[in-house]
């Protein structure tokens, strides 16, 4: 009977029979990108943290830079490795690779979001090391010259800085998240993707469930992109502030006005 | 100069940035209360070495001793001795995240662990010392240049440091806002607060300091009050510094 519908009817068919399913997968691919996208800025900003520690020759022990140094090459080599890669490849290999020949076998979803949180931190920590090297190096000065260690002027002064500049970045990994994601249907989590997958495969359309879910990917990555615009608008503050009347001089007027 | 105590006290000191020798042999020393002005061409050196005494550079060789403790000792507690040592800066370096009152407040709450209180009271009579107290409430990107070199002092001011240097406090400003910046110094000095000037404004160096030193070529060429050095120069390279600045 499917075959005798028009494009149209088709649409409202499959949305009326599998609606709630394509909204499950929704939610989801929206689970896991946020998710994975909040975890992926943690670990890049750890990662760009570190990497961003000096180094003094004269005051600091040779064990201690030789540790230092040690842990920057490793972060150097997770940052290439992950960024390097394919997602789908790094799935199927922490997914079927790993239980195979380690007998480590990670449940689907906690491998979901390991994956695609630690993609995100491959790329969050080129983008937070790129963001802490772009604030202008005055800051750090100003911090330290009235006393505050390295910690200090990092959490008070540059890393706030460094966050501020790099929001645009944050928001295009999670906008990136929420399309990519889709690759995770080869280790079987059920996202937007697999419903669509599911449906078609079902149903052979194909073209209406395709248009279904492009739109949905679609809302999905305008709200998402709106939404973080808003949220940077925010952080800006305002654009005017106003003077404070330190001798109370506007109160007076306004007493004296009101007798 | 004055007997009082001797607050910094540097000798021999020299730095190069690779082959580059910037500092040669500096030697003088500031006492409680003295208002230091050191002038000199672009590139004689007098910024990095108003930078190694702040350690913003490593010294390369000689000492710097505050409060008879060397502090070029790798073993320094280096945030602590910066706390006593404040810093003004030529391009301000306030931070940009914050707003006038919390650039005042934050070094106070997190490096010398006052509370919040204690801090505002503290950075508002400061901030109205330099006439911002209005502006509490904007960001520095809103705030014109003298505007926020005023607040860079305040900041400065607030750690209650026993000395505060200036790297070129005006030379980032606008003609007609050097004024303003210049007269909240000179109320500075008045009130014996012992400063260290970089400076290229000479009536300042001539009429607000106690003690002036010419740099040229990374060393001291001459140095002395301001009387010696603006009335009596002895050397021809001070005499020719100075003749360039009454001409223009």
């Amino acid at each position: 009977m499917i075959s005798e519908m028009n494009f149209l009817e088709r649409i409202i068919y499959l949305l009326q029979q599998y609606g709630i399913s394509y909204l499950k997968g929704a939610g989801t691919t929206l689970l896991i990108a946020i998710v994975s996208t909040a975890i992926g800025c943690i670990i890049g900003f750890l990662v760009g943290i570190v990497q961003t520690i000096p180094v003094d020759k004269k005051k600091d022990s040779a064990a201690k830079r030789g540790l230092l140094g040690f842990v920057k090459i490793l972060l150097r080599a997770y940052v290439e490795v992950f960024r390097g890669t394919p997602m789908i490849v790094q799935a199927v290999f922490i997914y079927y690779g790993m239980s195979q020949v380690f007998h480590i076998q990670l449940g689907m979803w906690e491998s979901a979001f390991l994956i695609v949180s630690i993609n995100t931190g491959a790329y969050m920590a080129e983008s937070v090391r790129g963001g802490i090297i772009s604030v202008d190096p005055g800051q750090m000065e100003g911090a330290k010259a009235i006393g505050m260690t390295h910690v200090q002027a990092m959490s008070n002064v540059i890393l706030p800085q460094a966050f501020r500049n790099i929001m645009p970045q944050i928001g295009n990994n999670l906008i990136i998240n929420i399309k990519d994601t889709s690759v995770l249907s080869v280790i079987s989590i059920v996202d937007l993707f697999f419903v669509h997958k599911s449906v078609a495969g079902a149903l052979y359309t194909y073209f209406e469930s395709a248009t279904i879910v492009m739109l949905i990917y679609l809302t999905m990555t305008l709200v998402t992109s709106r939404l973080l615009n808003f949220w940077e608008k925010k952080m800006d503050g305002d654009d005017n502030y106003e003077l404070v009347d330190v001798m109370d001089i506007g109160d007076q007027l306004r007493k004296k006005g009101g007798r | 100069m004055s007997n009082a105590e001797t607050i910094l006290q540097v000798s021999h000191l020299g730095k190069s940035f690779g082959k580059h020798e910037v500092l040669k042999d500096i030697d003088f020393q500031v006492r409680r209360g003295d208002v230091v002005s050191i002038i000199g061409a672009s590139g004689s050196g007098k910024s990095t070495m108003l930078r190694c005494i702040n350690l913003l550079e490593t010294p390369g060789s000689g000492q710097i001793l505050f409060h008879d403790k060397d502090i070029t000792d790798p073993k320094i507690n280096v945030p602590a001795y910066r706390e006593k040592v404040g810093m003004v800066f030529q391009n301000f370096n306030l931070f940009n995240n914050m707003t006038v009152l919390e650039n005042c407040m934050v070094g106070q709450i997190k490096v010398a662990k006052k509370d919040k209180e204690t801090a505002r009271a503290q950075a508002m009579k400061f901030l109205q010392k330099v006439g911002m107290e209005p502006y509490v409430n904007a960001k520095p990107r809103q705030l014109s240049g003298g505007q926020k070199q005023r607040v860079a002092i305040a900041r400065a001011l607030a750690m209650e440091p026993e000395i505060l240097l200036f790297d070129e406090p005006t030379s980032a400003l606008d003609p007609q806002m050097v004024g303003e910046v210049l007269s909240v110094m000179e109320a500075l000095a008045r009130e014996g607060l012992t400063m260290l000037v970089v400076t290229h404004e000479m009536a300042f160096a001539r009429d607000v300091s106690s003690h002036v030193i010419f740099m040229a070529d990374g060393v001291i060429a001459e140095e002395g009050t301001p009387d010696d050095i603006f009335v009596h120069p002895k050397q021809q390279q001070t005499k020719e510094f100075l003749s360039r600045f009454r001409n223009s």
